[in-house]
């Protein structure tokens, strides 16, 4: 049977890659040297294969056909979809059974994600693939959700997406050592007049949230509430999502570890990483 | 507008900025004199995406701080609160 044996959340900004000097060294050591400890999780839990759920950047979909979550299913997806972004190029292994398993999974729990054979991963996706594991051995399922294009799946929703996820993941007949990873958020601002702003204070709260395991007790939260934060701040439907996962019975949530958190400014992107136990 | 401001970023992304062809799309005046005239404010104003405005304005060699100084005239002084805020 499969097993899910890591939950963990971070941020990501395209210049931890491409400008990760940018970041004044104590911001550095503090964000990087959570994902490095995530990293050695990664290895010393044997994980086999990660599940990276993040916002879809019009990278694979644009406006005639845009799906709230779509599952990668392909033998392998191609990343990153930035040539400039400081990652190499080049495609990563999928898992096509464990993929098609957590969709009909999905579809079963009234969830109803659409699928690819093959995604582009940019770096909402990468930039935390490359610090979990930068020689790209481990196989990946990445999942992309609109967390940018309105109507937005409400926040409620992306936490009954991670019970579902959570449920398919135990019933995986398979022998799979799982991660399941949030990419996105926190607060930030892009292509508006607040761009390079950060609501740390919303950061912060949110990351109580998490800690006290009372993520439930926000689900109710308006996209317009929520985009006080930053119309960035929508990608935390993807930490959401993992909240969920992270426990085997939903009505329990598991409560987080903080990792780390700054306000990153030159990323302009409020910049967190959690743990589940 | 927003097709065609996409495969223009595409194009350029890529490297194969002679894929796009402005000709093929069915701008408004409005749009297309903001796309003549790289009017960041103006595609602002037209109501572009924030992602693809971002992307955008990468392309065409604008910094954040560039843009947010173009964008400033447009800020609206947010009167509403979250639960977060104290």
């Amino acid at each position: 049977m499969a097993e899910l044996v890591l939950a963990a959340c971070s941020s990501h900004a395209p210049m931890m890659a491409s400008a990760r000097e940018a970041a004044t060294r104590e911001q550095q050591e503090v964000f990087f040297g959570a994902l490095a400890h995530l990293r050695e999780e990664v290895d010393e839990r044997g994980v086999t294969t990660m599940v990276i759920l993040s916002n879809e950047h019009f990278t694979n979909f644009f406006l005639e056909s845009f799906p709230q979550v779509c599952v990668g299913v392909g033998e392998r997806n191609r990343g990153p979809a930035e040539p400039w972004l400081g990652i190499e190029q080049g495609w990563i292994e999928g898992n096509p059974e464990l993929g098609g398993f957590l969709t009909a999974g999905l579809l079963a729990e009234g969830l109803d994600p659409a699928f690819s054979h093959r995604l582009d991963m940019d770096h909402g996706i990468m930039t935390v693939y490359q610090e979990l594991d930068p020689q790209h051995r481990t196989k990946l399922i990445p999942i992309v959700q609109n967390c940018a294009v309105p109507p937005l799946m409400p926040l409620a929703r992306s936490w009954d997406l991670g019970v579902a996820l959570r449920r398919a993941i135990d019933a995986y007949p398979g022998d799979e050592r799982v991660a399941v990873i949030a990419a996105g958020g926190l607060s930030h601002w892009v292509g508006t007049p607040r761009v390079g702003d950060i609501d740390e204070e919303f950061d912060r709260w949110f990351l109580e949230r998490l800690e006290a395991g009372e993520v439930r007790s926000i689900l109710d939260m308006p996209d317009e509430e929520i985009a006080l934060a930053g119309n960035g701040a929508h990608e935390i439907r993807s930490w959401v999502a993992v909240a969920a996962a992270a426990s085997s019975d939903p009505a329990s949530p598991a409560p987080a570890t903080v990792l780390a958190y700054a306000a990153v400014e030159p990323w302009i992107t409020g910049m967190g990483v959690v743990e589940f136990p | 507008m927003h097709r065609c401001v996409y495969d223009y970023v595409r194009a350029n992304e890529q490297g194969r900025p002679e894929a796009f062809d402005v000709a093929r799309y069915d701008l408004s005046e409005e749009e297309r004199e903001a796309f003549e005239d790289r009017d960041v404010a103006a595609f602002y104003q037209l109501g572009l995406h924030g992602v693809l405005l971002n992307r955008y304005c990468r392309e065409i060699g604008y910094s954040r701080d560039d843009y947010r100084a173009i964008l400033q005239p447009f800020a609206v002084v947010e009167e509403r609160r979250g639960r977060w805020q104290s």
